[in-house]
């Protein structure tokens, strides 16, 4: 009797064209972007969506074309903290017009097709038992519609803000396998940086992805009264010898920040001068000059 | 998947595929040379995992609307920022075609229509209880009730057998 390999094609579904048809949207998609970047870190709560906005706004400051991908499905900030949350889609025959700041960075999030507030992201499906067998597929068809059905026209830089989770780069990978690189995103804490060891490992070792390099964010405070800078954390290793990578900036604290994620003004715009501003910019010239060293 | 007519030692050719119905979906596939058919069933699960995929048992010749599987699957968007696709298509023969979604997706994944109540009766505690859940996901709650009520043999849907749904939805009541 003949074997699977025997017979020509799958009776009629094309389930490997109907794949292929998608993948190749996303490539066609994302043909005129310039840099796709992931920013990841692995565990939540360093920062990396505050760093995403930020540096999308000082790319787009310095007179670069940037768009920004809210990979945070479930919890999607980015609209907020780029003040496009109340934006309307605009669909065409041929995508999405994504939201765009006043800056013009163009931004997709699935804040922007969330119905209220509290509204979670719940799927379409016969029963939600047994949703943890489906789920994460669903949501990697998301984000390909995301990257591949947004209309980004000529793009300098593509930022993804990942979820945390170090698995979370290989599906991006899965849809862009041309990405450019990883920015990984930490904080001076043991327990961040152990965490954030296993997404490098993954980025580096397993899918084979180019790291530009580490942010240390909430690096230090600056006292508004004398100006002194504290540790806010007792860390002694330095990212540099923990990471081995390139050190695109040391962000320091500012609870300011947080305010300016909160008005959708982000800080960097709202406070240009400030210590955490000028190593947003830092951070921004670096990936610029990791990619200028590149070509 | 690939099936083989094993008498004719020929590849099986894809016939129909059934919208859903309670979830599950079936599809006929037919020997080119013997014409014998076979059905195969997917059960809910199977189902949900090619829906979640985005694919098309028996294949697709429409190119994929923009974000049509989040447009079709996302229970919680909001109407303004996710436009229904088979309105669209609605609207667009309405208008003598010229709406870009006139060739929308197939609608293989949407269920086959059942009647509102289908034999059921809802108590009054038990309407009460489903108003309670966000709207949002009260449609999805109100299926998932329906369901249970139907597969364990219940007429009546009250405050009990709402209890024992529970684990069939994620909403609390």
């Amino acid at each position: 009797m003949k074997n699977y390999k025997d017979l020509p094609n799958d009776s009629g579904s094309n389930i490997v064209g109907q794949v292929t048809a998608q993948a190749n949207r996303v490539k066609e998609r994302l043909s005129s972007v310039k840099y796709t970047i992931a920013v990841m870190s692995g565990k939540g709560g360093v920062g990396k969506s505050a760093v995403t906005a930020n540096v999308a706004t000082a790319l787009s400051l310095q007179g670069y074309s940037v768009g920004v991908v809210d990979a945070d499905l479930n919890g999607p900030t980015i609209a907020k903290m780029m003040g496009v949350r109340d934006s309307t889609l605009e669909y065409t025959s041929t995508g999405v017009k994504p939201a765009t700041t006043t800056l013009g960075i163009k931004v997709i999030s699935m804040d922007l097709l969330l119905s209220e507030d509290d509204a979670p992201v719940l799927w379409n499906a016969h029963s939600q038992k047994d949703a943890f067998t489906w789920r994460s597929t669903m949501e990697v068809s998301a984000l390909r519609e995301f990257i591949g059905d947004t209309e980004w026209e000529e793009l300098d830089y593509l930022l993804l803000d990942l979820p945390p989770g170090s698995e979370r780069l290989a599906n991006v990978v899965e849809l862009i396998p041309s990405l450019s690189g990883v920015v990984v995103v930490t904080i001076p804490s043991d327990v961040s940086q152990l965490i954030v060891k296993k997404s490098v490992t993954m980025a580096r070792d397993v899918l084979s992805v180019p790291i530009i390099g580490v942010v240390e964010n909430m690096t230090y405070y600056v006292c508004h009264h004398c100006g002194e800078r504290e540790p806010l954390f007792s860390n002694e290793d330095s990212v540099e010898s923990t990471f081995q990578f390139t050190l695109l900036g040391r962000i320091p604290f500012d609870p300011r920040l947080s305010q300016c994620n909160d008005s959708g003004i982000p800080y960097i715009e709202q406070f240009p001068n400030n210590p955490a501003s000028e190593a947003i910019v830092e951070t921004a010239q670096n990936i610029q000059n990791y990619f200028n060293t590149q070509s | 998947m690939k099936f083989l007519c094993i008498e004719c030692e020929t590849s099986m050719k894809f016939k129909d595929v059934t919208r859903p119905e309670q979830g599950s979906i079936t599809a006929v596939f037919e020997c080119p040379d013997c014409f014998t058919e076979i059905a195969m069933f997917l059960n809910p699960s199977e189902t949900q995992m090619l829906k979640s995929m985005d694919l098309k048992l028996g294949g697709t010749h429409e190119a994929a609307q923009p974000m049509q599987m989040l447009r079709s699957q996302l229970l919680t968007g909001k109407e303004d920022a996710i436009p229904d696709l088979t309105t669209e298509t609605k609207t667009g023969e309405a208008e003598g075609g010229k709406c870009p979604f006139t060739s929308v997706i197939s609608e293989a994944y949407e269920e086959e229509s059942v009647p509102e109540t289908d034999g059921l009766k809802w108590t009054q505690e038990a309407l009460e209880r489903l108003e309670r859940i966000p709207a949002f996901v009260r449609p999805m709650a109100k299926m998932g009730i329906e369901s249970f009520a139907k597969d364990n043999g219940h007429t009546e849907i009250t405050a009990e057998v709402m209890d024992q749904a529970r684990g069939n939805f994620p909403a609390q009541f």
